[in-house]
């Protein structure tokens, strides 16, 4: 499953107007053995922004990427946030002939940095090019990296990223999360599919991504339609396996009101469970008649913020933590639980 | 976990030198005798882990170990998401096609248009011969290679050899090498990421123990 495959296959989300965001959600079957080869099947939530280019629609993306995690419940995690034009840059500057190119590429895409070393270190001149290509895992860092890599790099495409990526940062600091990013010039990842920022979200104690994503302005061309676009997967699969491995379960989510009943009072306790729902509120309707005392023991078993208790149809008792229970008609209390008010 | 940088070493004939360097990169000084026993052993900031030579890469893919050293064989046979960073020059061998020395099999000349070919490494191998395009058939064993061609099984082996002491004993002679193989630094691909200046620490002090210095 691929978000811009749906656009173009979709009429009414083709000829909607750009820029366009798609999400979506599934299971995604590889036949690729090589990738996943222990599970053939595997879960992914997805993301695309299509029709936008620019630091301001990648710095979107990431936000989102970094919110997504949040959500999924993985406390600690960090975004690295690097840039495909980086790499493309300093490969156009080092003067190679192309088999030995192609050698260094392949050499990165395995992480093989013996190989690297042992090619680069057989071709007459060294570069500041050359340097950086050796020291590929260790160009992390904070804002300061970018500087430093300016004083090596002497190439406009590789200078041309390091500006958009500054501009990226200081708009993630924007989005509030800045102190989860990482700016990662030596991210190596698949560079005939990437064009621009590219990034990665790491959990604790996972040995590797469980987000990954970035801006691949070319692909879409391939299928008729150009058209500059950015977007990321998150594996739930992995994210599972880290949510179930941290020391702390993740913590479900609450109910927010218990709604017991007795007598005549079981059809305005539906009536307002209903309401309830419509406004996006968990709720939870007894399954069976009780007392007013016994109420409160289920209400504290089921952990729910509030407990409404109805008699009848008139009026209701509302009882919401660390506040005296009050008597109300039941449209009041749905329209207080609903605008948040107490 | 956060501070503690795991390391996995491989049991056989690479584990003195890989023991030796960690005494000599100052970061701990450990008996085979003692790693042996245990398996695993905390000490000053590193944990050490003692795995099948084969098993490594496996550690370090999954994150069960940040830091491990193997053989570039291993590495040949079982390629991951890790990183390779240092040639530790140790344990050097070659991995080589041999074949009986009464065989006429010698450069890709002479080969047959089917190659039948005994090894444990059967990916590098396969790999190796289609790249010459030559077909080969493979048949994976698990020990004693040596044996397979002088009972008639195969054409040759791929075997890995370090002095040649072995082919020679059973009457095997080298046809082609495939590859040198020596002991290697790999690192898992996020540790690298997620906790890079811990382990870039041990990293360093291995480059310098290994007497390189980058």
């Amino acid at each position: 499953m691929n978000a811009p495959c749906q656009w173009q296959g979709s009429r009414p989300a083709s000829s909607a107007a750009l820029p366009l965001r798609l999400c979506y959600s599934g299971p995604v079957v590889s036949t690729d053995e090589g990738r996943f080869h222990h599970r053939r099947e595997t879960y992914q939530v997805g993301a695309e922004l299509i029709g936008a280019s620019g630091p301001v629609a990648d710095a979107e993306v990431i936000a989102l990427a970094a919110r997504c995690m949040e959500a999924a419940g993985i406390r600690r995690y960090q975004v690295d946030v690097g840039h495909a034009e980086f790499f493309h840059g300093i490969m156009d500057a080092v003067r190679l002939p192309d088999d030995v190119k192609a050698s260094v590429r392949s050499a990165l895409a395995a992480r093989d940095f013996v190989s690297l070393e042992s090619l680069l270190e057989g071709t007459p001149l060294k570069s500041a090019e050359h340097e950086l290509l050796l020291r590929f895992p260790a160009l992390r860092g904070g804002p300061e990296i970018l500087e430093a890599a300016g004083g090596l790099v002497r190439n406009r495409r590789s200078e041309a990223a390091l500006g958009e990526l500054a501009r990226v940062r200081e708009l993630l600091v924007a989005h509030g999360i800045g102190d989860v990013v990482v700016l990662d010039l030596g991210a190596i990842r698949d560079f005939d599919y990437y064009t621009g920022v590219i990034f990665e979200g790491y959990g604790p104690d996972l040995g590797q991504p469980v987000a990954q994503g970035g801006r691949y302005d070319g692909l879409l061309a391939r299928f008729g339609r150009p058209a500059p676009a950015t977007g990321f997967v998150i594996q739930l699969d992995l994210v599972s396996e880290m949510l179930t491995r941290a020391a702390r379960s993740p913590q479900l989510p609450r109910i927010e009101a218990a709604l017991a009943w007795t007598g005549t009072g079981l059809s305005t306790a539906l009536r307002l469970g209903s309401t309830l729902r419509l406004f996006g509120m968990r709720t939870v309707v007894d399954t069976q008649a009780r007392g007013g005392a016994d109420a409160k023991t289920w209400w504290r078993a089921v952990g729910a913020a509030n407990l409404v208790y109805c008699r009848g149809d008139a009026e209701v008792t509302w009882s919401a933590e660390g506040q005296r229970a009050r008597n109300l008609p039941p449209e009041q209390v749905a329209a207080r639980l609903a605008g948040g008010l107490t | 976990m956060d501070g503690t940088v795991s390391i996995a070493l491989p049991t056989g004939a690479l584990m003195h030198d890989a023991l030796d360097l960690l005494t000599r990169s100052r970061l701990v000084s450990l008996s085979a005798e003692e790693l042996g026993r245990q398996l695993l052993v905390d000490a000053s900031g590193l944990r050490v882990i003692l795995v099948r030579p084969s098993d490594v890469p496996a550690y370090v893919d999954h994150g069960a170990a940040d830091l491990g050293i193997v053989g570039k064989d291993i590495l040949w046979e079982s390629p991951g998401s890790h990183y390779e960073l240092v040639d530790l020059n140790f344990g050097g061998c070659r991995l080589v096609l041999a074949v009986p020395d009464a065989s006429r099999l010698d450069g890709p000349e002479t080969w047959p248009p089917l190659l039948r070919i005994a090894t444990k490494y059967p990916r590098t191998t396969t790999a190796w011969f289609e790249g010459r395009g030559q077909a080969v058939e493979v048949v994976r064993l698990h020990g004693s290679v040596e044996l397979a061609p002088q009972v008639g099984l195969v054409d040759g082996i791929v075997d890995l050899t370090a002095s040649g002491r072995t082919l020679r004993e059973n009457g095997l002679r080298i046809a082609s090498v495939l590859g040198s193989s020596t002991a290697r630094l790999i690192a898992n691909q996020a540790s690298m990421k997620t906790r890079m200046a811990a382990v870039q620490a041990v990293v360093a002090k291995l480059r310098e123990g290994a007497g390189l210095d980058r």
